[in-house]
C-alpha cells in the first residue's frame, strides 16, 4: 500500500537473441529501462550504443499509413451508436492474440488500395470545382443564343464580350448608340457590372475600342465554341459524370470499410513494435553481447526471471540487487486499495512522490472524499452520481482510465449523499429533509466547522511531516519545525477563544503559555541553518511570520460552506422559478418541469466541477505544502497505450 | 415632503434594491467577460480539434460562478427587502453587498484570462489540462472570499 518496492537488473543477452528476449519482457510489462547510453562507466569501457535499431523507421512509416487509412474509412464506416456501443467498448487482447491476428492481417495492400482510390476521389472533386467555376464564368452570358464561333467569324466586324461597371450604365448606352456600325447588346447584369455584346463594322471598330476603354471595359474570355447555355449543359454532364464516379469510388470505400477494425488491432500491434524496437537504444551493447539495465517490481522478481529463462534458454546473466533507497532514478509505481487507488490520479497530477517518500495517495483520500461531499452536498445529486456511476461500471466495458475515474465518482457519491443528509437538502429542498443544519440559518456554525476541518487537515499535514524526519533520523528538526509550531498555533487557538468565549483563567494562562514558548522556539530554530548570528535571528523571526500563512490557510477552508452553500442556494433559485412558472396552469406545469431539469442539471454539473477542483486546490497548496516533496519518475510500462483496442 | 424626508422614509428600500443590482450586476459583467474571453481561446481550438470541445467547454465555464454568487446574494438581500425597511438598514445591505460586486466582477475577468491561457495547455499538452484549471481556480479564492464576507453580512445584523 504504498510506492512500490523496486529491484534493480543487469542482464547479459546475446544480440541475436534480442528480439525474442524483448517479446517475452512486453508480455511482462513490468520493466522499466535505464538509458545507459548515459552512463558514464559502462560507456568509458568502450560499450557502444545500439545504432538506430533497424526497422524502426519502416514501422513508423507503416504507422503513418495506417493511420491515414484509418482516417479516410473511418468516414465511411457506420458507427454503432448510443448505448449499445458504449456497453461493448472496446475489444479486449492478449499480447499472443494481437500477435498472432496481426500476421492474418495485410494492411500494406489494403492501405495502398485505400490511398489510391482516395487520390482518385479528390482529383474528380478538383475537377469539378474546376468546372463549376467555368459554369460561373458562363452563366452571365446564357442570353447569348448564338454559337460564340459564328459571332466571332462575321466578316469585317469585331466582336466585344466583356463587362463595363454597372454606374458607367447611361453612358456607356449613349455613347454606343452614337456610333453608327455597330450592334450591341446588354446581355444581363447584376449589382456591379453590366455584360455587354457588341459588334462592330468597319473602321468603327478601332473607335468603339477606344470608347469602350474609356468605360473601364472588361474583355471577358469565355471558354467553347458554342453558344454559352449550349457550353453550360456540357459542362453540367460532365460534372455529373465525374460525381457518379465519386459515388463509385465511395461504393468501394463503404465495402473496404469493414476492414476498419483490422487496421485499428494491426496500428496498435504496431505501436507495441515501436517501443519494443526503441526500446534497445536504451541497450549498450559490445561486438555481441547486449548490456540492459533497469527496475522490476521487487515481487515479480522471479515471474521475471522465468520469462528471461523462457526467452533466452540458460544463456544469459541476470544480476538483481535492492535499490539504493535515495536513488533518485529509481522510478515510481503506485499500489493502493481499491478504493485509495481511486485517488492516485491526483497525486499523479501533482508529483509522484520520490523513492524515499510516503505515498501521500490514502492520506489524502479520507479528506478528500469529505470535503468534496461538503462543496456538493446535496441528496439528490448524491443520488445521480451514485446509480449513474453504478450504472455505467457494471454494464459498460470501459477503458481503464475511464473506469477508475468512474469509480472515483462512486466512491464520492456517498459522502455527497451524506452531506446532503446533514444539510438536509434533495434537489436544493424541493422536499424538507430533516437537516442537522439548515446551511442558510446556521452558516455561522458551518464557517467554524469548515474552519476546524482545515485546521483537522493541516494538523494532519503536519504531523506527516514530523513522522517523515523522525523516520529519516532527524527527530530535533521534528521537534523544531513541526512541534513548535504545534505549540505556537494550538497556544493561539485556545488563547483566541477564550476573548470570545468564558473558559476557566488557567486555560488562559496554559495558552499563552504555550503559544508564546513555541513562538520562542520557532524565533530560536528557524534560522539554525545559517551561519551568521544575525542570519539566524533573521530566519528566526521570518519563520514566525510564516504563522501569517496559516491564517490564510485556515480562510481558504471557508469555501468549503461558500461552495456548499452557493449550490443550494442555486438549486433553491432554480426551484423558485419553477414553482412560479408552475403555478400558471398545465402548460405552465409543463415548463416548470422542464426549468427544473434543465436548472438542476446545470447546478449539479457546476456543483460537481467546483468541488472537484476546490478540493483539488485544498489538497495541493494547504495539504501538500506542508509536507510534500514529490518529483519521482513514473515508471513506464514496458506496453504502447492502445489506442483501439484494450490490451491485458 | 422635501428631499432629504423623502430620502429618510423611501431610502431604505431604494439602497437595498440598489445593493440586489450591485450584486448582480458588476459580478454578471464581470462572468460574462471573462466566459468571452475564453470562449474566444476556445474557438481557435475546436476549429482544429473539436473533440476538445467538451474540456474546453469545463475552462470556459470557470469564470462563470462569479455571476451565480452575485446572484445568490442579490437573491438574499431581495428576500429582506420591505417597503418601510429604515434608511440604515438599506445602506446596511448595500455595503454588503459590494464585496461579491467588485471582487466578483474584476476576478471573473482575472480568472477568464487565466483560463484561456488554460486553453493552450488543452491545446498541447491535453493530458495535463485539468492542472490549467487549477490555476484558474487559485484566482476563484478571492471571489469565494468576497461571497463568503457579503453573505455574512447580508445576516450579521438585524434591524
Amino acid at each position: 500500500m504504498a510506492i512500490v518496492k523496486m529491484s534493480q537488473f543487469s542482464l547479459f543477452a546475446f544480440d541475436d537473441h534480442k528480439e525474442e528476449l524483448l517479446k517475452h519482457l512486453q508480455r511482462f510489462e513490468y520493466v522499466h529501462f535505464s538509458n545507459l547510453e548515459e552512463d558514464k562507466d559502462l560507456t568509458s569501457l568502450g560499450l557502444k550504443g545500439v545504432r538506430t535499431p533497424e526497422g524502426l523507421t519502416e514501422v513508423e512509416e507503416q504507422l503513418t499509413r495506417i493511420n491515414s487509412c484509418i482516417e479516410t474509412l473511418s468516414k465511411y464506416f457506420v458507427k454503432e451508436t448510443g448505448l449499445k456501443a458504449m456497453k461493448k467498448g472496446q475489444d479486449t487482447y492478449t499480447f499472443a492474440e494481437l500477435e498472432e491476428k496481426s500476421h492474418q492481417i495485410d494492411s500494406n495492400r489494403l492501405c495502398i488500395q485505400v490511398r489510391d482510390l482516395w487520390k482518385e476521389r479528390e482529383g474528380h472533386k478538383q475537377a469539378i470545382d474546376k468546372l463549376m467555376v467555368q459554369i460561373g464564368e458562363l452563366k452571365p452570358w446564357k442570353g447569348i443564343s448564338s454559337p460564340l464561333k459564328d459571332l466571332d467569324s462575321i466578316r469585317d466586324t469585331e466582336l466585344f464580350i466583356g463587362t463595363v461597371p454597372r454606374k458607367l450604365k447611361e453612358k456607356v448606352i449613349t455613347d454606343l448608340s452614337e456610333v453608327e456600325g455597330i450592334y450591341y447588346e446588354v446581355v444581363d447584369e447584376d449589382k456591379e457590372s453590366l455584360y455587354l455584346l457588341v459588334m462592330s463594322y468597319g473602321q468603327d471598330a478601332e473607335k468603339t475600342k477606344e470608347l469602350l476603354r474609356n468605360s473601364s471595359f472588361t474583355k471577358a474570355i469565355l471558354h467553347g465554341e458554342g453558344a454559352p447555355s449550349e457550353e453550360i449543359t456540357i459542362l453540367e454532364g460532365k460534372i455529373a459524370l465525374l460525381q457518379e464516379q465519386i459515388s463509385e469510388i465511395d461504393e468501394k470505400l463503404k465495402e473496404l470499410a469493414p476492414s476498419l477494425e483490422e487496421l485499428k488491432l494491426m496500428y496498435d500491434y504496431l505501436s507495441n513494435k515501436k517501443l519494443r524496437l526503441a526500446s534497445t537504444e536504451n541497450f549498450v551493447m559490445t561486438e555481441k553481447v547486449n548490456v540492459i539495465k533497469g527496475f522490476i517490481p521487487s515481487d515479480k522478481a522471479s515471474d521475471f526471471e522465468e520469462r528471461i529463462k523462457e526467452a533466452l534458454g540458460s544463456v544469459y546473466y541476470l544480476e538483481l540487487e535492492e535499490v539504493d533507497k535515495d536513488d533518485p532514478n529509481v522510478p515510481i509505481l503506485l499500489k493502493n486499495s481499491d478504493f485509495a487507488s481511486t485517488f492516485e490520479s491526483l497525486t499523479s497530477m501533482y508529483a509522484l512522490p520520490q523513492y524515499n517518500e510516503v505515498d501521500p495517495t490514502p492520506l489524502l483520500a479520507p479528506f478528500y472524499l469529505i470535503f468534496f461531499g461538503m462543496m456538493a452536498a446535496d441528496v439528490g445529486y448524491g443520488l445521480i452520481m451514485l446509480i449513474g456511476s453504478m450504472f455505467v461500471l457494471k454494464n459498460f466495458n470501459l477503458k481503464d482510465n475511464t473506469r477508475m475515474f468512474l469509480k472515483f465518482f462512486y466512491y464520492l457519491s456517498f459522502s455527497v449523499i451524506i452531506w446532503g443528509f446533514i444539510y438536509g437538502s434533495l434537489f436544493g429542498g424541493i422536499i424538507t429533509l430533516p437537516g442537522i443544519f439548515d446551511p442558510a440559518e446556521d452558516y455561522n456554525t458551518l464557517l467554524i466547522l469548515s474552519i476546524a476541518f482545515g485546521l483537522i487537515h493541516i494538523y494532519f499535514a503536519l504531523g506527516i511531516k514530523a513522522y517523515k524526519l523522525i523516520k529519516s533520523g532527524k527527530p530535533r528538526d521534528a521537534l523544531y519545525d513541526v512541534g513548535f509550531w504545534y505549540m505556537a498555533l494550538t497556544g493561539s487557538i485556545v488563547y483566541l477563544l477564550n476573548i470570545v468565549m468564558t473558559m476557566p483563567p488557567i486555560l488562559k494562562t496554559i495558552s499563552l503559555v504555550v503559544m508564546v514558548l513555541g513562538m520562542l522556539g520557532i524565533v530560536a530554530t528557524g534560522g539554525r541553518e545559517a551561519k551568521s548570528v544575525a542570519g539566524r535571528v533573521g530566519g528566526g523571526v521570518y519563520a514566525l511570520y510564516g504563522i501569517s500563512g496559516y491564517v490564510g490557510d485556515f480562510v481558504s477552508y471557508s469555501r468549503l460552506m461558500a461552495l456548499g452553500l452557493a449550490g443550494g442556494f442555486i438549486a433553491g433559485a432554480v426551484n423558485m422559478m419553477a414553482g412560479m412558472v408552475a403555478q400558471s396552469g398545465p402548460i405552465g406545469f409543463v415548463f416548470a418541469i422542464i426549468i427544473f431539469i434543465f436548472g438542476q442539471t446545470f447546478n449539479l454539473g457546476l456543483s460537481l466541477l467546483g468541488a472537484y477542483v476546490h478540493t483539488i486546490r485544498l489538497t495541493f497548496v494547504e495539504f501538500f505544502g506542508k509536507f510534500y516533496e514529490g518529483g519521482g519518475k513514473s515508471f513506464n510500462t514496458f506496453k504502447s497505450k492502445p489506442k483501439y483496442i484494450n490490451l491485458k | 415632503m422635501s428631499f432629504t424626508e423623502f430620502i429618510v422614509s423611501q431610502g431604505g428600500v431604494f439602497f437595498g434594491g440598489l445593493g440586489v443590482a450591485v450584486a448582480v450586476f458588476l459580478s454578471g459583467i464581470g462572468s460574462a467577460i471573462g466566459i468571452g474571453i475564453v470562449g474566444q481561446a476556445a474557438s481557435g481550438l475546436v476549429i482544429e480539434e473539436p473533440e476538445k470541445f467538451g474540456r474546453s467547454l469545463v475552462l470556459q465555464l470557470l469564470p462563470g460562478t462569479q455571476g451565480l454568487y452575485g446572484f445568490v446574494i442579490g437573491l438574499l438581500v431581495m428576500g429582506q427587502l420591505d417597503i418601510g425597511m429604515s434608511l440604515a438598514n438599506g445602506m446596511y445591505l448595500f455595503a454588503a453587498c459590494l464585496p461579491i460586486g467588485f471582487v466578483g466582477w474584476m476576478s471573473a475577468i482575472a480568472q477568464g484570462k487565466t483560463a484561456a491561457a488554460g486553453i493552450a495547455i488543452l491545446a498541447k499538452n491535453e493530458e495535463h489540462s485539468t492542472k490549467g484549471i487549477i490555476y484558474a481556480v487559485m484566482v476563484e479564492t478571492y471571489a469565494l472570499l468576497a461571497f463568503v464576507i457579503s453573505l455574512i453580512l447580508v445576516n450579521a445584523v438585524s434591524f
